[in-house]
């Protein structure tokens, strides 16, 4: 199951703020799809140290997709 | 809030309010040092006050702003980790403090003996902060245009700090040099290459973030910082050749640039979807209007060179430059940032719903608009005081009560912190 967040019209915190809370409740297997008009170096740093996996390709309309999920293992 | 998940080192929240705290405090210097003085003062960019004003706002107020918001916003932005900036935070903002003061008094007082003191502490200060931030600027990983224009922006602080210290060691020690020529590269490098860079590269990130606007056009994002270095560089060989020919080229180049920045900015704040009016979306709207303003000033100058060649004329540049651009950008960014990492390090306390804080309730509203509506006045008067010298003390007033209430309004954000701070312990020994 995919949970999508689209964190572009929403003001900062919210977006990490949805993020994190979808994070606690992301089951293995589940991924989660955020659209964010930025990189976002605070959430991959707690990603990276939280044992997520993620992967993040650029729109031609400068949207960056990350695709979000549990680290196997 | 997230009790498993572990957050990663924040810089510490002392580093940016250090900076932020003091530079209002400049502005308010400024304007008490403008209303002292009256209307002579702005009579041309040369005398002793207006050197002096140009200071302590571009090292004061910017440059202390500038380098919390850098220390912070880096391994936020571009995912640059600054080594030890409490250590860096503690030694160059007073170094920076103390070497403005002396500055500004040797400018002033015209006591070129006080520029042999702050030349080593501005080195010393701006000689360790860029090397340890363009270190993090070349170890991330990251490939964003932010940083190449955060790049260009490091690189412009040296260059504008090594001219300035030239500039002032041969005002002390009577050495000659090109003055004229030094001067207007050293103003290039300052407001293109390290202020203008560095405010087009936090906005590539900020704007979209804050003020909910789609991203920048990537023409104007990849072709910027490159297209500014170059025009910075033919500008700086106007200390070794004749220049009459091709600056005024370069000039057209770097006023088409400015327009297409903020002219960009403008329309995605126009276009966006959620319309939002707060004090930093407002900053950002008056910062670009004056530069469109600086623009049609320049391309004036170039249309009539006689009126250009008023002295008074580089005085409202100056004016529009500094407090309508430059002022007015980096408070609507302060507005903007310190609700947020008050918001964000709170935070790291996992509080309990009960003491969750609010981000809108750390700088009222009211305050942050009011201080806004002020600034535009005081920005309004001083540029109607280059032309009309009795208006110059009225315009020094409202800038230094204007600067003092930026100032009040940032202390206000930390003391909420404090208060969210206490109350969040407080429920903790309650849970």
């Amino acid at each position: 199951m995919t949970t999508l967040i689209d964190g572009r019209g929403r003001e900062p915190p919210e977006p990490m703020v949805l993020t994190l809370e979808a994070l606690d409740t992301l089951a293995e297997g589940d991924e989660l799809l955020l659209l964010l008009y930025c990189q976002p170096h605070p959430l991959f740093s707690i990603l990276r140290k939280n044992g997520y996996a993620w992967k993040e390709d650029v729109r031609a309309d400068g949207t960056h997709e990350i695709r979000i999920r549990k680290s196997p293992g | 809030m997230h009790p498993h998940l572990s957050f990663d080192q924040a810089p510490p929240i002392s580093v940016p309010y250090r900076f932020f705290l003091v530079a209002p405090w400049f502005g308010v210097m400024a304007g008490i040092l403008l209303a002292w003085s009256g209307g002579d003062a702005l009579a041309s960019r040369w005398t002793p006050e207006a050197l002096a004003l140009t200071h302590l706002i571009a090292v004061g107020f910017m440059l202390q702003a500038m380098c919390g918001a850098l220390l912070q916003f880096i391994p936020v932005a571009v995912g640059a980790n600054v080594w030890r900036p409490k250590l860096v935070a503690n030694i160059v903002q007073p170094l920076l403090l103390l070497a403005t003061l002396l500055l500004v008094g040797g400018l002033l007082f015209s006591r070129p003996g006080m520029f042999t003191v702050a030349v080593p502490l501005f080195l010393l200060a701006l000689g360790g902060l860029v090397v340890v931030v363009a270190l993090a600027l070349w170890r991330t990983p990251a490939t964003s245009m932010s940083l190449w224009a955060l790049r260009l922006a490091i690189g412009g602080l040296a260059v504008t700090a090594l001219l300035g210290s030239l500039l002032a060691e041969s005002l002390a020690r009577g050495l000659s040099v090109p003055m004229l020529e030094l001067t207007d590269v050293h103003l290039a490098w300052g407001l293109g290459g390290w202020s203008l860079m560095l405010l087009a590269g936090v906005s590539y990130q900020v704007v979209p973030m804050f003020q909910l606007t789609r991203p920048y056009p990537p023409w104007l994002t990849r072709w910027f910082a490159p297209l500014m270095l170059l025009m910075l560089l033919a500008w700086s060989a106007q200390i070794f050749i004749d220049p009459d020919r091709w600056l005024p080229l370069i000039a057209l180049c770097l006023l088409l640039m400015l327009s297409a920045y903020a002219g960009s900015t403008l329309w995605l704040q126009y276009t966006r979807r959620r319309k939002i009016h707060d004090a930093t979306s407002l900053y950002f709207r008056v910062a670009m209007l004056s530069m469109l303003a600086f623009v049609v000033s320049g391309a004036v100058f170039f249309l009539f060179p006689d009126l250009g060649a008023d002295p008074r004329f580089a005085v409202w540049l100056g004016v529009l430059a500094f407090a309508g651009v430059f002022v007015s950008a980096i408070s609507g960014m302060m507005y903007k940032i310190m609700p947020f990492l008050n918001w964000l390090h709170l935070q790291l306390l996992n509080p309990p719903l009960s003491a969750m804080p609010n981000m809108n309730r750390m700088i009222p509203a009211d305050a942050m608009t009011g201080q806004l509506r002020l600034h535009v006045l005081a920005v309004v008067l001083l540029l109607a005081a280059v032309w009309q010298p009795g208006l110059a003390r009225l315009a020094g007033a409202a800038f230094a009560v204007s600067c003092a209430w930026l100032g009040w309004n940032l202390v206000a954000a930390v003391r909420r912190y404090r208060t969210f701070k206490d109350q969040i312990r407080a429920a903790a020994l309650h849970c």
